[in-house]
């Protein structure tokens, strides 16, 4: 088995990723897309652990998901209760703040 | 022996469990993180069982106290020689203990006390029905200006759970700059960014600002830690571990190489862009060029004491991890990113000062100038010298002292809107209240990096370790974004004593001892690390060895 | 590692492994492409899910057991879930929606090219001759996973806690509304339908 194939997948779908978070508006569809990338990097610790022969990638995969699962509690609680007062989930609306 | 026998008969026995060995915890030496974390448990066990009229007096004393005995267990353990002769890795290799470590930590735990009473200032605003109100929402869940939020103020709600944030927030502070893995790194990462992600729309005046400021920090951190991340998965597959000592070791080719994956572990690419994705994460954190997008915006829209705490606080954790990953991990290749770092530094102090001139907004004014010393600070990390590293520390030390409080200024000039942050409403400041204007000149002259104060010390620290590291073309730009600097420092100074004041400008509110107390620190450090030094430069001398 | 891991691989042979990967990969692959050009937001979730179960099998085919598990409990089902409540709660437009895409999409396709293409060739300048033998032990089971991860990280673990439980504490401060607030909540609740709805139709 050549993991290469492995690491392409993950490759390709971390940049997937960072090209949603860069293209869409809805914050929470942006944040789906900050997932991809967390999973790719979960799918290149896999790969790495295999390639390596010992576990710290797979502990290291189980953290992120912890970690990611933390991150959407309190990123939906930050943006629920900026959509409560704003009307609108868009990223691009939240422009009270000029350059 | 023959029942055991007859046993087997009819069950094969359970493979027995290996034993488990249990993990080696040096408690003593990580009682510092443990003791502000164990403040913040409880913390939340106040939220939940004490009455609403205790819970501000027992949550400020509880996030004191809890600071102020990690700040002596820290200074037990240095002055057991933890910082120096017995220096090192702890807890199965997550930690090192050693004296940057501690040195950070001590610094982070004096600028979190700071914060706990800026945090707890309740005399800015005007009471309102009769309460005593601080710098947060009354309810996080209110939308603003709704009935349910006047509701929540009429009733005196306030969002005391903003303390035991705060403790998390600073335990993973401490655990950061010490961190001696990339996964307690990232993990470490997470523990002080989650909370302060939410501090930052809990704004009382603002909310909308603040909120925003709050998913711009969420949506930009998360985006960033995804990179960390993925650096991490590349070092991981470079060295085979990521623990920073078996990392340095592949890299050195000391390492027991296993052959069928020497290609994959003698792979230069594949280590620099892992750490370039690294290192990309630990710059967002502290704000360089062209990571810096969120800064002034997060810096502006989040309540001013959370400005001010993150301010200091992150910058002096993030720099503490940067540190640690160039020069335990990577001292073999420096000679690769040494190019990069000084791009990002040049960027960093010129973008910061020049476009720092242009700002009208004074947080926002002040958050170009975080960014503009991120290069300066920088500039002492590229010099790979021990001098370069003790020069850090004390510029760290020195400069969050002179951010936290002239953060704390800002909340004293108020109008009816709160705030009164516009550039313009402080004009003639110092004709209206002439200590609050002379103390924020203090501040604005040490920033500047004028003599006498501690920006000078930490500046010229700094320079002089670049300089002797080789980085001469870094020392010059630096002297002149310095110069740059100097000139809207000095502009907002003229115009705080120079001109004349409005008639409808703002007031000075008169603080409570708390804020007076975080402003008095401030100037006192500011003055102390000006004037004599030589104390602090030997202590993060002595400091400046890490453990590998 | 007991014996029958080794003496069985996996539950699959080498080729099934191989195509199961390629078909599982495209599939994962497109789920993820949809996901980022969708312009129905609640679709976004649901292609979401596709890729992230297409990678608990990859996983699975990585014999990493645990962590294959571990990925369809708190991904598929607990993460997406979450999003889904807060694609709900922020009122999505169920539909196609004009404006999902913001205006610098050629900057982002530029910058993934980019981005892709470094990325891979670092994974070829590396890993082109690497192979993996697939007769190794299969590791990755619940109890080699646990055993290393309370014997070698265990102060990220607790961190982890902390982690859950500063997290936990964030969001109950956003989000938990008191008694003592009557009519608070009804108000609050039915101006952002009103203004939403005007906001849609202008």
């Amino acid at each position: 088995m050549n993991p290469a194939n492995y690491l392409y997948l993950s490759a390709l779908l971390f940049t997937i990723g960072a090209a949603g978070v860069l293209i869409r508006r809805n914050a929470i569809v942006v944040f789906m897309c900050v997932e991809l990338m967390l999973n790719a990097c979960n799918l290149a610790f896999v790969t790495f652990s295999r390639l390596h022969g010992n576990l710290d990638g797979q502990v290291i995969a189980f953290f992120t998901m912890v970690v990611a699962a933390a991150e959407v509690v309190v990123g939906l609680a930050i943006i629920v209760s900026i959509f409560r007062s704003r009307h609108s989930a868009s990223v691009d609306d939240a422009n009270l703040m000029k350059l | 022996m023959s029942a055991s026998s007859v046993h087997s008969l009819w069950t094969t026995a359970a493979p027995v469990a290996d034993k488990f060995p249990t993990p080696h915890i040096e408690y003593a030496q990580l009682s510092p993180v443990l003791i502000v974390l164990g403040a913040a448990a409880l913390g939340v066990l106040v939220e939940a069982f004490l009455p609403r009229r205790s819970r501000y007096t027992a949550q400020v004393a509880l996030a004191a106290l809890g600071l102020a005995a990690a700040f002596a267990a820290i200074v037990a353990l240095a002055d057991k020689g933890y910082g120096t002769t017995k220096a090192h890795i702890a807890a199965m290799g997550a930690v090192a203990v050693d004296g940057p470590a501690l040195f950070l930590q001590g610094t982070i735990l004096l600028v979190g006390f700071v914060a706990i009473f800026t945090f707890a200032e309740r005399r800015l605003d005007p009471r309102a029905h009769g309460n005593q109100v601080d710098s947060f929402a009354a309810q996080g869940s209110a939308v603003p200006g709704s009935d349910q939020e006047k509701a929540a103020v009429r009733a005196g709600f306030t969002s005391t759970e903003v303390f035991p944030l705060l403790m998390f927030a600073v335990g993973g502070m401490l655990i950061f700059p010490a961190a001696n893995d990339l996964l307690t790194l990232f993990v470490a990462l997470e523990v002080f960014s989650l909370p302060l992600y939410i501090l930052c729309a809990l704004a009382r005046r603002n909310r909308l600002m603040s909120q925003e400021a709050a998913v711009k920090y969420f949506l930009l951190g998360a985006f960033s830690s995804a990179f960390l991340l993925f650096g991490i998965a590349l070092l991981y597959g470079y060295a085979g571990t990521v623990s920073y000592s078996g990392i340095s070791s592949v890299i050195d080719g000391t390492a027991p190489m296993n052959p069928a994956l020497a290609d994959t572990t003698g792979n230069d690419a594949l280590l620099l862009i892992g750490l370039a994705m690294v290192a990309m994460g630990l710059l967002f954190k502290v704000g360089a060029v062209p990571f810096h997008m969120w800064t002034p915006d997060v810096y502006q829209g989040a309540p001013t004491p959370v400005t001010g705490f993150m301010a200091s606080a992150t910058k002096v954790a993030a720099f503490g991890a940067l540190l640690r990953l160039l020069y335990v991990v990577l001292p073999g290749m420096r000679w690769d990113w040494r190019p990069v770092m000084w791009g990002v530094a040049i960027l960093t102090m010129l973008a910061g000062a020049v476009i720092a001139v242009t700002q009208t907004d004074v947080k926002r004014l002040l958050a170009y100038s975080s960014i503009a010393h991120a290069g300066f600070i920088l500039a002492g990390v590229i010099a790979t010298t021990p001098d370069g590293i003790s020069s850090v520390l004390f510029y760290l030390a020195a400069y969050s002292f002179v951010t936290l409080g002239a953060f704390a200024v800002v909340t004293l000039v108020r109008d009816a809107g709160g705030e009164a942050t516009h550039l313009s409403r402080w004009a003639g400041l110092g004709r209206r209240s002439p200590l609050v204007a002379a103390v924020f000149a203090v501040f604005l002259l040490a920033f500047a990096g004028i003599p006498l104060t501690s920006g000078f010390a930490g500046k010229f620290a700094v320079f002089t370790a670049a300089a002797q590291g080789g980085a001469m073309p870094l020392v010059i730009v630096g002297v002149i974004s310095s110069a740059i600097a100097a000139f809207f420092y000095i502009r907002v100074i003229v115009l705080m004593f120079f001109s004349e004041p409005k008639p409808d400008g703002p007031t000075v509110a008169v603080p409570s001892l708390m804020t007076s107390t975080a402003i008095a620190v401030g100037v006192a450090v500011t003055l102390v690390l000006g004037l004599a030094p030589q104390y602090f430069l030997d202590l993060a001398d002595k400091a400046g060895i890490f453990v590998r | 590692m007991n014996l029958s891991a080794a003496a069985h691989p996996g539950f699959l042979s080498p080729t099934g492994v191989e195509i199961t990967f390629v078909l599982i990969g495209l599939a994962t692959l497109g789920a993820a492409l949809l996901t980022v050009t969708t312009r129905q937001l609640v679709h976004a979730a649901l292609w979401l899910v596709v890729a992230l179960g297409g990678l608990a099998v990859e996983y699975l085919l990585l014999t990493a057991e645990f962590i294959a598990w571990v990925q369809v409990l708190i991904y598929v089902g607990s993460v997406v879930v979450l999003l889904l409540f807060g694609l709900m709660l922020t009122k999505a437009p169920i539909g196609r929606s004009p404006d999902a895409d913001s205006e610098n999409r050629l900057v982002a396709l530029g910058v993934a090219l980019a981005a892709a293409a470094a990325l891979v060739w670092v994974v070829v300048d590396a890993f082109r001759t690497t192979w993996v033998d697939l007769h190794g032990v299969a590791q990755g089971s619940s109890h080699a996973t646990g055993e290393s991860l309370f014997r070698h990280w265990v102060l990220p673990f607790e961190a982890l806690s902390v982690l859950l439980l500063a997290a936990l504490v964030g969001a109950i401060v956003l989000s938990r509304r008191d008694a003592g607030s009557p009519g608070g909540a009804t108000t609050g609740a039915g101006s952002p339908a009103d203004s939403a709805t005007g906001k849609e139709q202008s």
